[in-house]
């Protein structure tokens, strides 16, 4: 549509209107200053009814702003951003996702399958991954996705799995949602093409919220996007902030991009179908994850981890942060499920893959099949050189070191990852960074070190830790030789602590030794924390494997004293259990000395450190605030500080150590006065909210400087796997499925389970039908849910919260409605949200989502309560006492009822007295009136029901590769009847029958003798009876005239209707006379009338003559009398 | 999880029910002349039954295997008739652990002996637990421990009423700095001799703080127990809200040598500043209540069932300072425990 070109304003530059505004530029910028002084008016308040009401909105809209604030947990190094690209089939995700990919690295991927994670800014990465149009990859994505990228077929619109994953999302905690228009250049009419996308935008607003970001894809150019609007799509990605939600922050889980099947071949030849240990590897996400944890995989089921172990990242961030954009070379791209990727680790060797190439070529090398088999075989050799070598120790509390982890420490030396950056090469290759000699000269130089220091540890403190070496010489001793034997035995045991630890411990040996020297202490011998960290987690525990009896006592520091008794072990395992320590009195408390020396400054009156002391605190106040005035007193007060200035002036040569002194004090006056004005300044508009946020960011910030320091390998045992980290996660005893029908288009997560989640138990949960399902759900019927991690089939019962607190069965959700269900399911913890679905196999034209809910308490028994009415007939009745049978069987139950309230169909109450002898089960009841024998009584009472006990975890992912959508469970009664043909019997009394309508009799109405004797004749009943036969003797024969009669009554009856005739005429004429004469008659009555009014008015007016004069006379006479 | 013998039968147990892992304990003094578990024990796990729902126990005939499957923290109105052979301390410690995540206001009115000579006594938990919960954001106006009757150690009839709110989570805590002492308080149970231990322990705290007050708790008639008794129980106070405590109970009669009231303050006295002198400083950003377990063992459990390990490190002690014995800062990351048996409404 082109408008039509107007003509444009031309502004004046001569004449009055243009001095005017030359004026008032002149002026201008003052007067825009000072609105609200120049036009007051304006600005005043018009009313304050507005004005109130515009706080009122400004108050909520702030408040409304308000979240419950989260924890930063997110760590410094972020593991990369999960973006997860959904739509429908057909509308362009993998196209998509490689130009996404094109944009971020420059790189071609032809094949996307499985997550493919990229560096996509100096301080992001993204891990992009395809959702396909199966429920289960929807549900398990939406959990692990930070960022939707939803796209939509502009020219068909939106489809049922976009509002389906929408709703999946919702449930499961909202990620960040982008909406992808593509499709575009299908509209040939523009008008059509703005349309359709104000329609899509404005529904997509109502779905996600109101402006969310909507991306348009206007057209294809060779196969791919324009780079442009791909450009600004990776854009908007990399600047995406995310907001924490709370399932996630509180679970470990890891998106895995790697599997490697570590089966024994042998195994695996002699059964193929046998379980089988998997290794997969991924970043971690979320929180901690702790070692020997339990993990869900969605799709699998749940497992124990056996072995968690951290990887040097694969696609790291680059190292300096520059001002300029990334080179190639920090643009790195990894995704060895489709093929590609930096380095590849395994146990003993890393693959090197150098992006930089043809990704075709690569891809029909890298097949994960023959990597795997390789990586197998090469495994099994080294391993057995590893043995014959593992025979040094690389530290003495290290007999828990097992050959993998040695292995795995040797991997993460930093020299590999430097060799990868010098091998610029093409095609991958596999590099072994040294052989097994120079591992072995290493390792034997390390385990020199080791003992080194150990030597010279014995040399410094001897007298406190020859107990404590004997013990680890110990542990070393048995620890060498059957090291697989002792992994065997020994599941639990501690990852061993690092190599890198000699150091540590050498460190702090050194540190305590100085201090022992400064302390005056009598019986306090040096503690050597590692000593105690080793005694505490590692060293008992192989202590206690071996058979041998240690006769030595330790004691450390005198804090930890470990009993082991001189006897057996059997005894201490019986040990007394309390938790009284019984100090053994080695103080002398009486002595003067000892009381002095040791703790005279754990009490108020002893000694303060120097921040504290009293008096220090006094003079520093007294420094801030030198000298005041009273105002009210108007008194000068004069502080230290004064006098401070004086000696200085007194005494100038002070040294430069004081000086320095002086300006720290300085700035610490300064700090503190800072500090001061803020808590003030602040303190005003501090909410409870403000308070709990900084007490939040306190306790965030302490735990992040906790662990700082502390070298990774021991990191890792104290808080567990960080987030950000590359992990690689040993699970034992997997469905030989798993491996077989690996599929890496489906997304493998591990989901990490909190305490107490792995188990199974009622759950009370809030569920609504979803407003877009079809159908109402019915009790017992089998539901596929999405909870936690998990997706499960389950057999929920609905309930219905009464008004006294009773949960009562339902056996439909109500229609639009919120109902209690109750499952039996896996413990999930209270407020998480669920959703639930009828089956996750085909794809249907319906809306597939049945339900969502939460989850409300966790319990092990169920309260749902059905009614049950129990029917009895009466049998005897007596004036309100009945006797009642039929209801109950034996006189125990009756004994159970005594005194439940029962009632009848017509409404009598009632209530059980006591059973009766016979017949069994009858019983006497009371009710507030006589009872019929016609009445039904019965008894209302509630039944608990109970939960079905199944739990089925939906194993999408153990299907055949391409049936992975078709995992069907227990079927619902209806399906199953459906399929298997079988319809219910009719209940025969609700069929259809012909109507039948019975003829009313109506009986006739009795009155009694006295009353008809009283009533009206009118009202009286006529007793009229029905005329009966009259008997032939009165029964009168018909009259047959003769002629001559006849002729006579013809006659008779002509002159009788002529005398008629003649009369009715007499009688109109009289009538018409009488009616002249009435006329008449009146006439002269009116003339009488007027006459005789006329005479009486005047007889009136002579009597009233008269009486004036009378009147008259009499008053003249009065006054003649007067 | 499998253990060996009876120690540490209480944690073990709790743990357990915290972290709703099954265990199995074997070998419960097998080799003893009189195996299995003890009557003490048994009234444990019957306690433990009462406060929860589902918890599935089976022990074997001779009692020396036990199988524990921990059900759901219920709480609720519980009433339990303690063995005689350990004080009400022995359950009362257990339960301060388990209360606050139950599913309702926990209202345990426990019978049997309140103070003992081996166990830590009613009166001591109350000053050093209470407080401790408090910091890890366990208050409210529900949290109390009360002597209703006093029981001495043979033949009991003591009653205390325990009662806690439930919480969803914990607040992360840093008992990194004792403090100095500031008060010492205390409480003698004795009816005649109160003043006589009262005065010796004083002479010999009073040498440090002059703030001591030692309270004298005598119950009467049938809230006294059912057999005699004396004991003292000292707390003191840092100014950093934490409690150290001590205590000395009475032998009962006929057992042991007499002990001369004023030996017996003095004894207090001294365990009191023998506590001081340790004074273990706790740095948990979790819940575990270290006070009421003060052992290695303790570390090791939550180890095997929570996966927490404490850092441990060393506290630098300044130049001259005198403040008892070397002590060491433990720091663990919480395990992300929540409540799951509280309902949502």
């Amino acid at each position: 549509m082109e408008k039509k070109e107007q003509k444009r304003h031309q502004h004046k530059h001569s004449g009055p209107k243009a001095q005017k505004k030359n004026r008032k530029k002149e002026q201008g910028t003052e007067q825009e200053q000072d609105e609200r002084k120049r036009n007051p008016r304006a600005f005043s308040v018009q009313s304050a009814v507005r004005m109130a009401k515009t706080f009122h909105r400004a108050q909520d809209i702030k408040t409304k702003k308000h979240h419950i604030p989260l924890v930063d947990r997110t760590p410094l190094e972020p593991p990369p951003v999960v973006v997860v690209v959904m739509g429908p089939p057909k509308v362009g995700k993998s196209t998509l996702i490689r130009c996404l990919i094109k944009n971020y690295t420059r790189q071609k991927l032809s094949d996307i399958c499985g997550p493919v994670t990229i560096v996509s800014g100096k301080k992001r990465r993204l891990t992009l991954i395809e959702c396909n149009n199966d429920i289960n990859s929807m549900i398990d994505l939406a959990k692990v996705a930070d960022l939707v990228l939803m796209l939509i077929d502009a020219s068909f619109g939106f489809e049922m799995e976009t509002f389906e994953f929408l709703n999946i999302c919702q449930v499961h905690g909202f990620p960040r949602v982008m909406g992808v228009l593509t499709h575009l250049d299908t509209f040939k009419n523009n008008k059509t093409l703005s349309k359709t996308k104000k329609r899509l935008k404005h529904r997509f607003w109502t779905e996600v919220y109101q402006g969310a970001k909507l991306f348009y894809l206007s057209g294809m150019v060779y196969g791919e996007y324009q780079t442009q609007e791909v450009k600004n799509l990776g854009r908007f990605i990399s600047v995406m902030k995310f907001r924490p939600l709370v399932w996630r922050t509180s679970h470990p889980y890891v998106v895995a991009d790697r599997m490697q099947d570590l089966t024994d071949p042998e195994a695996i030849r002699l059964n193929p179908k046998c379980d089988r240990t998997v290794s997969l590897y991924g970043y971690l996400r979320g929180t901690f994850l702790k070692n020997k944890c339990q993990v869900h995989i969605p799709g699998v089921g749940d497992f124990s981890v056996s072995d968690v172990s951290f990887l040097p990242d694969p696609c790291p961030l680059p190292e300096v942060i520059k001002k300029r954009a990334l080179n190639v070379k920090e643009r790195l791209l990894y995704a060895p499920l489709a093929g590609v990727g930096g380095l590849v680790y395994d146990k003993d060797a890393v693959y090197i893959d150098m992006p930089s190439g043809h990704a075709s070529r690569q891809q029909e090398e890298v097949r994960p099949t023959t990597e795997l088999v390789q990586s197998l075989i090469g495994t099994q050799a080294t391993l057995d050189a590893k043995m014959a070598a593992s025979k040094v120790s690389l530290f003495t509390g290290t007999a828990a070191l097992t050959p993998e982890e040695v292995q795995e420490n040797e991997k993460q030396n930093p020299m590999e990852s430097r060799e990868w950056d010098e091998n610029a090469q093409r095609e991958r290759r596999r590099a072994v960074f040294a052989d097994e000699d120079e591992k072995d000269d290493d390792e034997e130089e390390e385990s020199d070190e080791a003992e080194e220091e150990e030597e010279e540890e014995e040399d410094e403190d001897e007298e406190g830790l020859t107990t404590l070496k004997k013990v680890d010489e110990k542990a070393d001793e048995t620890a060498a030789p059957p090291v697989k034997k002792q992994k065997i035995k020994e599941p639990m045991e501690m990852p061993a602590f690092a190599d890198s630890d000699d150091e540590l411990e050498k460190s702090e040996g050194e540190e305590s030794e100085e201090e022992e020297e400064g302390s005056a202490l009598i019986y306090i011998k040096q503690i050597n924390l590692w000593a105690i960290m080793n005694l505490l987690y590692v060293c008992l525990s192989v202590a206690e494997e071996e058979e041998e009896d240690s006769n030595d006592e330790e004691e450390l520091g005198g804090l930890f004293k470990v009993s082991r008794p001189e006897r057996s072990k059997k005894v201490r395992a019986d040990a007394m259990d309390c938790s009284r320590f019984q100090p053994d009195s080695s103080h002398d408390w009486d002595q003067e000395e000892v009381r002095c020396t040791s703790i005279r400054d754990c009490f108020v009156t002893g000694k303060w450190e120097e921040d504290k002391d009293a008096a220090t605190l006094l003079k520093e106040n007294d420094e801030l605030y030198g000298d005041f005035e009273d105002l009210q007193t108007g008194e000068v007060h004069k502080g230290d500080g004064g006098d401070d200035d004086d000696e200085e002036e007194e005494a100038p040569q002070v040294k430069l150590d004081d000086d320095e002194v002086q300006k720290n004090k300085r700035l610490e006056k300064k700090r503190r006065l800072k500090e001061r004005f803020d808590a003030q300044y602040d303190d005003g508009d501090a909410t409870y909210f403000d308070d709990l946020k900084e007490e939040m960011q306190k306790q965030a910030e302490l735990n992040r400087q906790e662990f700082e320091d502390v070298d990774d390998e021991v990191r890792v045992q104290y808080e567990g796997f960080r987030p950000g980290m590359y992990v690689r996660v040993e699970i034992p005893a997997l469905p030989c499925e798993f491996v077989t029908n690996f599929d890496p288009h489906y997304p493998i997560v591990l989901g990490g389970l909190g305490p107490s989640e792995g188990n199974v138990g009622y759950l009370q949960m809030r569920l609504k039908k979803h407003r877009w399902h079809s159908r109402i759900l019915k009790t017992r019927d089998p539901l596929i849910l999405s909870l936690g991690w998990r997706r499960f089939q389950t057999i929920p019962l609905y309930y219905i919260e009464d008004h006294n607190g009773r949960h009562r069965l339902l056996k439909y959700t109500p229609e639009h409605m919120h109902c209690g269900a109750t499952i039996w399911g896996p413990i999930t913890p209270q407020g998480t949200g669920f959703l639930a679905v009828q089956t996750v196999g085909g794809i249907k034209a319906n809306f597939r989502i049945a339900a969502t809910g939460v989850v409300l308490d966790l319990d092990k028994s169920v309260t749902i309560v059905k009614k049950l009415k129990l029917i009895g007939y009466p049998y005897k009745i007596f004036k309100n006492t009945c006797f009642i049978q039929g209801m109950f069987n034996t006189v125990l139950e009756v004994a159970k009822f005594e005194g439940a309230s029962i009632r009848t169909v017509s409404g009598i109450k009632g209530q059980i007295k006591k059973a009766l002898r016979t017949p069994l089960g009858a019983f006497r009841a009371t009710f507030e009136d006589r009872l019929l024998m016609s009445d039904i009584v019965f008894l209302r009472s509630w039944y608990p029901v109970l939960v079905p006990q199944l739990y089925n975890p939906v194993t999408s992912l153990l299907m055949p590769v391409g049936q992975k959508d078709t995992w069907a469970g227990m079927r619902t009664l209806g399906h199953l009847k459906h399929d298997l043909g079988i319809r219910n019997k009719p209940n025969q009394d609700s069929l259809y029958k012909p109507v039948v309508r019975q003829v009313r009799h109506f009986n006739t109405l009795h009155i009694p003798k006295e009353l008809q004797k009283a009533l009206p004749f009118k009202n009286k009943p006529k007793q009229m009876q029905a005329k009966g036969k009259t008997p032939r003797d009165l029964q009168r024969p018909a009259v047959v005239r003769e002629p001559h009669e006849k002729k006579v009554a013809a006659l008779l009856d002509a002159l009788s209707s002529v005398y008629a005739y003649k009369n009715k005429k007499a009688k109109a004429e009289q009538h018409a006379k009488h009616k002249e004469f009435l006329k008449q008659k009146e006439k002269q009555d009116a003339e009488r009338q007027k006459r005789l009014k006329e005479e009486r008015k005047k007889t009136y007016r002579a009597m009233g003559q008269k009486e004036k004069k009378k009147l008259k006379s009499s008053l003249k006479g009065a006054s003649k009398d007067n | 999880m499998e253990f060996e013998g009876c120690s540490c039968f209480r944690q073990r147990l709790v743990l357990s029910t915290l972290s709703r892992k099954r265990e199995k304990i074997l070998n419960i003094r097998s080799k003893d002349d009189n195996p299995g578990l003890r009557d003490f024990e048994a009234s444990f796990v019957r306690l433990l039954d009462k406060v929860t729902n589902g918890t599935r126990i089976e022990i074997n005939q001779t009692g020396t295997v036990l199988f524990y499957q921990p059900g759901l923290l219920y709480g609720g109105s519980v009433e339990h008739e303690c063995n005689v052979q350990r004080s009400i301390g022995y359950y009362l410690e257990a339960l301060l652990m388990l209360a606050p995540f139950g599913k309702t206001l926990l209202r345990a009115v426990l019978k049997g002996v309140t103070n003992d000579p081996t166990d830590p006594s009613v009166d001591l938990l109350k000053v050093t637990a209470i407080p401790l919960m408090k910091k890890f954001g366990i208050d409210g106006a529900g949290l109390e421990i009360k002597v209703l009757k006093r029981g001495m150690t043979p033949a009991g009839g003591g009653e205390v009423l325990f009662t806690c709110p439930v919480r969803r989570s914990m607040k992360p805590v840093q008992l990194t700095e004792p403090g100095k002492i500031k008060r010492i308080r205390g409480t003698a149970i004795s009816l005649q001799m109160a003043n006589r231990i009262v005065d010796s322990a004083r002479s010999i705290l009073n040498k440090f703080i002059p703030d001591i007050y030692i309270y004298t708790d005598h119950m009467k008639g049938a809230s006294s127990g059912k057999s005699a008794g004396f004991g003292l129980t000292l707390v003191a106070e840092t100014v950093n809200g934490t409690f150290l405590g001590a205590e000395v109970m009475s032998t009962p009669q006929g057992q042991g040598d007499p002990v001369l009231p004023e030996d017996f303050g003095r004894n207090c006295a001294k365990l009191l500043l023998e506590e001081v002198y340790r004074s273990l400083n706790r740095s948990i950003i979790w819940l575990v209540y270290t006070i009421l377990v003060q052992r290695i063992e303790f570390l090791r459990h939550i180890r095997d069932f929570f996966q927490i390990m404490f850092k441990i490190e060393q506290q630098k002690p300044g130049e001259d300072e005198q403040k008892g014995g070397e002590k060491v800062l433990m720091t663990c990351v919480g395990a992300g425990y929540s409540n799951i048996s509280k309902t949502i409404k």
